[in-house]
């Protein structure tokens, strides 16, 4: 759902990488748990650098008209990262409108009071910065990555369009016109389009908010009007259903002065905002689901099994499932899909892998994988592999040097996901668990959480939540004839 | 006539405004947008660089705190130097993940997964890169796991088979992908037998190579002599350089680098529509050769490149997405090699817009060619591109890549220290010179992936050679 803007940037965010200030080899610091790791074939040198645990400063506030205002000071690069996250994801957009909270994020780069079309993205690129937004299950986000001495003007422009957008019947037809495409580029015209991510959730879940096409239906996309812009930006988009997370190099004082001067007159929706029932009831029977996509040659495999509720026991336990199933060359279902069974060359997926990470969400979740697989191969071949690896971890306790490797990976991609494009996997963080949980400071609480999962609650989480009757399964039949190979 | 809306939240009223479709465009003021504060400097991260003397090149980045370390050899050794093989590259790497002389494919995951990290290889046009990331503490560990996988691979042949499995159906996959499909036309077309213009291996051809070939390969093109090592990221300095002295000290220097520069057609390139019955897009590649880094203009042209279609707020991107709707990731690029570059625009077009697509597109390229651009518009792509010359300088894969590039294309420091300033030298008058020059609508070749069918009479004019 990302707006495919940055298209300079792609070339070299390969490495989602760091960034921070220079490190102090502090002598100080607590050993990593380094001891517990099986040995290298090398010998370690005599002295191994000690590493600070990593930890995330912050201060946390929240303005009278609701605003949560998260800053993180970071000075590894002279830039700052300016995200406003507003709480409502595509889940929740009205039932006769697919598509429409995406459609609307559009909207919200078309106009406001002070900034006309075109000039609030051309505002943060004059000024050296880059910016997107996009729209995920649970929420909307918009960000600016700019040089941070042009903090104040992109909190003055964030504010400029959360008082309110001044549009055009035009703005809107073009942007129809704009998602459609995006709609046929990365789906309709796309062979796999769509698989797994679009359509792995309208498959495995139940209630409607969760198994709807969030891109849109292009008839509802073609019928929104002004006046449903209106009702939901009414609705929605005010300070007091939204967080803003400044992260880089500026000064907290500062900074939330020029956060209250630009952000606090604006005012809260008249009414709270509610929220419809978006749980989904627990599964109790297989799916086996197929679909033709008549643009593919090789079949596809995925599946997708309810995750067990966020910040619970069980949810922490899943993670490191997930590192110890899925993540990494070493993992079970890696040896056993691609190097055992010679399937595939490789499988992806996690909790909330389709559009986000296991910490920025809210509602209901799914923990999925999927591949490309040669014909010949049935869904029964799968998942006598699948299932084979699973009861490994249902029947007993996972060795403890594989539950510590998980974690060390687990750490290893937290420090990644947090470091991620230019500092904004902090704000995304920050802003997702303020804005769900009002409490920020949950980012440096994951790794405990983690560390307290035991051999028992793998097995026990994995005996209920790797239920084949807690399992979606999709195949993706291949319509398309496989093409001659004579282009050498 | 358009409607005009202003929503705009007032407390209790907000509700009131909810259908207040005000057609207004209200002549009300604008506020100014704050200028924000000083400037901070950027410095680009210091770096250490030094050279075996097997010739190995290595450069070491101690850069932020996050207590992570990326480990990237850069090799000499890309689809280039197949020659006529296509793809062999690319089986030898996959064949060299599948372990070393002491340690299994197995062995080496678990090894870097304890390491918190992984090892990936990948191959490119003039390099094979191999990567590894992992907590910081164990950066001498992963320069000797990557070593060992780089120096010692066991290349089983027993497992070719499988890794031949993956890239048949890997090929199968892209050659039906649409862009995929004009990028391999329009390669094609331009740079012939050149391995440059073939990006993809016939099923013939990959089901010939033989594990025999592979390691002949292997043994022919790696060495010390091709190879830069980069460390970027939070480590112990003297441990790493310890680490690489004994892990890569003893590698035989092996062959220098292969210098075979491509011949690209010049003058524009004929190709027939790649029809696909009932595409809802044409997948639309227009662009011709060009300059590479070590051309004095490049920089130039990268700052024109951006202005015309390189970026969300350049003239084409504006004109047929945010305007006409035709288009959701139109974009424009210069494209390199080692001693080759090429500018290619390149849109999913909605089938029925194709051509009137098109036309904006040749409208806007002759604008720039013919006006010089207003200081005001290239002011802002002068500060969009400093801006985003400190991002590409401050993360760990962002600096390797950088510095890769001036190693990769023979250029020196002043490359990166000047950039910014070379940017910001440039006049509008350049800026329509080099777009003269370099951007010639006459010498492009236009590759179109879409449903003929349709749009088949309409493109006759583009595609067509004059009669």
């Amino acid at each position: 759902m990302v707006l495919r803007w940055l298209t300079v940037l792609a070339v070299f965010t390969l490495l989602a990488a760091c960034g921070d200030s220079t490190p102090p080899p502090d002598s100080e610091a607590t050993p990593a748990a380094s001891t517990e790791l099986s040995a290298t074939a090398t010998a370690p040198p005599a002295e191994r650098l000690e590493v600070k645990p990593f930890t995330v400063g912050m201060t946390y506030h929240t303005l009278e008209n609701g605003l949560k205002v998260i800053l993180s000071h970071d000075d590894t690069a002279p830039v700052v990262t300016v995200a406003v996250y507003y709480n409502i994801g595509f889940r929740i957009e009205p039932r006769d409108r697919t598509g429409f909270a995406h459609l609307f994020e559009h909207m919200m780069f078309q106009g406001s009071e002070n900034l006309g079309k075109m000039e609030f993205v051309n505002l943060v690129s004059s000024n050296g910065g880059i910016l997107n937004g996009s729209t995920r299950f649970d929420y909307t986000n918009y960000f600016e990555i700019v040089p941070s001495h042009k903090l104040e003007t992109m909190l003055w422009a964030e504010a400029d369009r959360m008082r309110g957008l001044s549009i055009t019947d035009d703005n809107l037809i073009n942007q129809q016109g704009v998602v459609k495409n995006e709609v046929k580029v990365n789906v309709l015209n796309q062979p796999y389009g769509g698989f797994p991510w679009l359509y792995l959730p309208q498959y495995a879940n139940e209630n409607w908010y969760n198994s709807h096409n969030f891109y849109g239906d292009l008839e509802d996309l073609d019928a929104a009007s002004l006046n449903d812009v209106a009702l939901f930006f009414t609705q929605y988009y005010a300070p007091n259903n939204a967080a803003l997370a400044i992260v880089g190099d500026f000064d907290s004082d500062e900074a939330l002065a020029m956060v209250k001067k630009h952000f606090s007159k604006i005012p809260p929706s008249p009414e709270p905002i509610v929220l419809p029932d978006i749980t989904e009831p627990r599964q109790e029977a297989e799916k086996i689901e197929s679909y033709t996509d008549p643009l593919a040659t090789r079949p596809g495999f995925a599946f997708a099994y309810h995750a067990p509720e966020r910040l619970t026991p069980e949810w922490y336990a899943m993670g490191l499932i997930d590192q110890i199933l899925l993540q990494g060359d070493d993992s079970l279902l890696h040896q056993a899909l691609v190097k055992e069974a010679g399937m595939t060359d490789g499988v992806e997926g996690g909790i909330n892998a389709l559009l986000g990470n296991m910490f920025n969400y809210k509602g209901p979740m799914l923990w999925t994988a999927s591949f490309i697989h040669d014909s010949g191969i049935s869904r029964d071949d799968v998942l006598t592999v699948i299932d084979g690896v699973f009861d490994g971890l249902k029947n007993q306790p996972v060795d403890q040097a594989i539950l510590d490797r998980a974690l060390v990976k687990w750490r290893s991609a937290y420090y990644d996901e947090i470091n991620s494009y230019f500092g904004f996997g902090r704000a995304d963080l920050l802003a997702s668990l303020a804005l769900f949980d009002d409490n920020p400071e949950q980012i440096n609480e994951f790794e405990k959480g983690m560390l307290a999962v035991t051999p028992e609650m793998i097995q026990q989480t994995a005996q209920e939540y790797l239920r084949p009757t807690n399992r979606t399964t999709l195949v993706l039949e291949a319509g398309a004839a496989e093409k001659e190979q004579d282009n050498g | 006539m358009a409607n005009a809306m202003t929503i705009v939240r007032a407390g209790v009223f907000a509700a009131a405004m909810v259908l207040g479709l005000n057609v207004v465009a209200q002549e009300t003021v604008k506020q100014t947008p704050p200028e924000g504060g000083t400037p901070k400097d950027f410095t680009l991260p210091a770096k250490q660089q030094y050279q075996l003397e097997n010739g190995l090149k290595v450069t070491l980045v101690p850069y932020g705190a996050i207590p992570k370390v990326t480990v990237s050899a850069r090799v000499m050794v890309g689809n280039l130097n197949e020659y006529a093989d296509t793809w062999l590259a690319d089986l030898t790497a996959d064949l060299m993940e599948e372990g070393t002389a002491s340690r299994s494919a197995e062995d080496v995951a678990r090894e870097a997964a304890d390491m918190g990290g992984s090892l990936s290889i990948g191959v490119g046009p003039d390099q094979t890169s191999v990567t590894g990331e992992s907590l910081a503490e164990f950066a001498p560990e992963m320069v000797a796991l990557m070593a060992d996988v780089m120096l010692n691979p066991s290349l089983p042949a027993d497992e070719l088979d499988r890794l031949r499995r993956d890239a048949l159906r890997n090929v199968d996959v892209a050659l039906n992908d649409p862009d995929t499909m004009g990028q391999i036309a329009f390669s094609k077309a331009l740079y012939g037998d050149h391995p440059y213009g073939r990006l993809f291996p016939t099923e013939e051809q990959l089901n010939s190579y033989t594990a025999d070939q592979i390691r002949e390969f292997y043994e022919n093109n790696f060495g010390a002599q091709r190879t830069h090592v980069f460390v970027v990221g939070v480590f112990d300095g003297d441990a790493v350089r310890a680490a690489i002295e004994q892990a890569f000290g003893d590698w035989k220097a092996g062959p220098e680098i292969l210098t075979m520069p491509p011949e690209p057609a010049q003058g524009r390139q004929y190709v027939d529509m790649i029809d696909r019955a009932n595409a809802s897009q044409s997948n639309v590649f227009l662009g011709l050769p060009t300059i590479d880094p070590s051309q004095p203009d490049y920089i130039g042209l990268q700052v024109t490149n951006t202005m015309l279609g390189g970026s969300f707020s350049s003239r084409i991107t504006s004109n047929i997405r945010e305007d006409k709707g035709y288009t959701y990731s139109p974009r424009s690029s210069v494209s390199v090699r080692r001693l080759d570059g090429r500018w290619i625009q390149q849109a999913a077009i909605t089938t029925d817009d194709t051509a009137a697509a098109l036309k904006e597109i040749y409208f806007e390229i002759n604008r720039l060619r013919d006006e010089a651009p207003p200081e005001a518009e290239l002011k802002a792509i002068q500060n969009y591109m400093a801006g985003l010359f400190t991002l590409r300088n401050s993360t760990r894969g962002g600096i390797i890549n950088m510095l890769n590039r001036v190693d990769l294309h023979g250029l020196d420091d002043s490359y990166l220290t000047e950039y910014v300033s070379r940017v910001y030298a440039l006049t509008p008058g350049e800026i329509s010179r080099i777009a003269t020059r370099y951007i010639r609508p006459d010498d492009m070749t236009l590759v179109v992936v879409g449903d003929r069918a349709r749009i088949g009479e309409a493109m006759a004019n583009y595609l067509d050679p004059p009669p």
